[in-house]
């Protein structure tokens, strides 16, 4: 699972089925500071995520299979969770 | 899924059973630059180039959404040796970088 901002959104109307009514969102990995770090990635999202708004994004393809609800989808990121606050410091 | 450029098809004289008659795509994958509308960004990115198994019918300058991993292989019913694939024809990008 990666932090990542999200900084827009993606139209295909030609794609898998399973993608059908779903928002791809395009989701940038940030880092500690919130910075860019790494190439965006287009994740669904069930969870209503904002535009800049910072989220965890999982690679888990067997459980947004499942979100998905068909298990011969391609499907690999999905947005897990909102982030509400993010604590930061070098551990003692 | 990344998104990224088809730069390329690729045909193959011999294969695996599985992946006869399949089409294949040659990708460049976009970096952060190629969001942006006006990039200036060369289209070749400096991302390594992927060959992307395709059942939607991309074209060489079109932009996809390419899935990688195991993920890729679930649409088929046998075990197929396939790691990347072509899950959407991107009609539109909507993007707005924070800051």
């Amino acid at each position: 699972m990666v932090l990542a901002r999200i900084e827009g959104n993606v139209v295909a109307t030609r794609k898998h089925p399973s993608f059908e009514g779903w928002r791809l969102l395009i989701c940038q990995p940030i880092n500690l500071k919130g910075e860019p770090d790494g190439t965006p990635q287009v994740a669904i999202d069930a969870q209503g995520a904002g535009l800049h708004q910072r989220v965890i994004i999982s690679s888990d393809g067997a459980a947004t299979r499942a979100a998905v609800g068909d298990p011969k989808s391609p499907a690999r990121w999905m947005v897990v969770g909102l982030v509400d606050e993010l604590g930061t410091g070098a551990p003692a | 899924m990344r998104l990224g450029t088809v730069i390329g098809r690729v045909t193959l004289s011999k294969s695996v059973e599985g992946l006869r008659g399949a089409r294949w795509l040659v990708v460049s994958p976009f970096t952060r630059e190629h969001f942006t509308a006006a990039s200036k960004a060369p289209v070749v990115s400096k991302e390594p180039s992927v060959v992307v198994y395709d059942d939607l019918g991309g074209g060489v300058g079109q932009t996809i959404g390419f899935i990688e991993g195991r993920e890729a292989a679930m649409p088929f019913d046998q075990p197929t040796p396939i790691d990347a694939i072509d899950a959407a024809l991107v009609d539109n990008i909507f993007y707005s970088p924070f800051k």
